[in-house]
């Protein structure tokens, strides 16, 4: 019956804890997030850049296109779609894209990569990759800091308010047995 | 609330995320791990000669995937890793690899003689088909699969290098080049990719170059 009666109290007390721990790392995250976040802070995405037709003969005679950034900025778990709307190959690093197709590249670690291509008359292209701050990892942050705020509120609580094995119930009981055996002694 | 109620309670919220991630994984549709080509298009055709003198046409192939890569038997480093990574493939697919054929071609046609490659090939399996040919027949082929290739003189007694592509190029069983693979994609991520593609109904158009 005590045995039971403390196990009860225990749970009762971690899942209250758990709630009150819930709502204050909850609380917690939101205000760092939202001091801390960047536009990078976003979910992976599909990013097309399109090679636009003439680009090869435009690069043959040394003219930048003005359409194709000399540098893209991307998050780890992005995916670049390169689109050949020209009429010859043209490559970007490990991607060889034919004419009138596109090509992907799944981004998976965070870094700055200058990669070999086709379609700038620096025969490179600037790929930045950032590592963002996303719902998942968030939410890892979060899993981690839950248990770890529970286990100390609760030794807190255990040393404010410790866990009586016995119920208010049986207190009261055993006081009035107490106090009979006092009147009949 | 009694003890069991909270071991319910505690199930029922395990049950509830075992099922959302569950939905998650089937909900999801094959993601190709190599750079997928879309649309797809007919891989250009070629004929070349194969290790034991035989010539070897790609179109005859049909119905089978077509895992090419180019390089050249004095290769120190790409094309040996890029070879046993094929027969790391070969070995995960197991059975299936029947229907898979692992082709090298080679970009240095020069010192590449037929004995040379039949050599070089047997050095990983001799399953794998290993293609050379005279320049003139090599160099569309190159051309057709955006293959660079240029001889890169090292001043060694060795002889000189060259610096190629280091792709891997992966034709379907309708014959469409699908796929591209930077080197060193490991193994796992091709070998599932292939057991998709064969895994793709034979469709009735023949791909023309």
């Amino acid at each position: 019956m005590i045995k039971n009666t403390v196990v009860r109290r225990v749970l009762f007390r971690i899942v209250l804890l758990t709630v009150i721990s819930l709502a204050f790392v909850w609380g917690i995250s939101e205000i760092a997030f939202q001091f801390q976040k960047t536009d990078k802070d976003r979910a992976p995405q599909e990013v097309e850049l399109v090679i636009p037709i003439g680009t090869a003969e435009r690069i043959e005679k040394g003219e930048e296109n003005p359409s194709i950034p000399a540098e893209m900025s991307f998050v780890v778990g992005d995916t670049l779609v390169v689109t050949n709307e020209d009429v010859v190959d043209h490559v970007m690093g490990p991607l060889w894209i034919p004419p009138g197709t596109s090509a992907s590249l799944k981004l998976e670690q965070a870094n700055k990569f200058a990669y070999s291509c086709s379609f700038q008359t620096t025969q490179y292209f600037g790929v930045d990759v950032e590592t963002p701050t996303t719902w998942k990892t968030r939410i890892t942050a979060f899993s981690l800091s839950v248990p770890a705020t529970v286990g100390f509120l609760f030794v807190y609580s255990l040393i404010l308010w410790p866990i009586n094995p016995e119920s208010k119930k049986d207190k009261d009981s055993k006081e009035e047995l107490g106090s009979e055996s006092q009147v009949t002694g | 609330m009694k003890t069991r109620h909270y071991l319910l309670l505690g199930l029922s919220v395990l049950i509830g995320l075992v099922a959302i991630l569950g939905f998650q994984f089937i909900g999801k549709n094959y993601q190709f791990q190599g750079s997928l080509i879309e649309p797809p298009i007919p891989a250009a055709d070629f004929v070349l000669t194969d290790q034991h003198s035989d010539t070897f046409q790609l179109s005859d192939h049909q119905g089978e995937v077509v895992l090419i890569f180019f390089g050249y038997t004095y290769c120190p480093d790409v094309c040996p890793v890029t070879l046993s990574e094929f027969r790391q493939v070969k070995a995960q697919l197991g059975e299936k690899a029947e229907r898979v054929q692992f082709v090298y071609i080679t970009v240095d046609p020069d010192r590449d003689t037929v004995e040379r490659v039949g050599e070089f090939i047997e050095n990983f399996d001799s399953t794998f088909v290993g293609l050379t040919g005279d320049p003139s027949e090599l160099e569309p082929v190159w051309k057709a699969y955006g293959v660079y290739a240029a001889k890169v003189d090292t001043g060694s007694e060795a002889g000189y290098l060259v610096d190629h592509t280091a792709r891997v190029y992966a034709i379907d069983i309708n014959g469409n080049l699908r796929l591209t693979y930077p080197f060193e994609t490991g193994s796992d991520a091709i070998a599932d990719d292939v057991l998709y593609l064969l895994g793709e109904e034979i469709t009735s158009e023949t791909p023309s170059s």
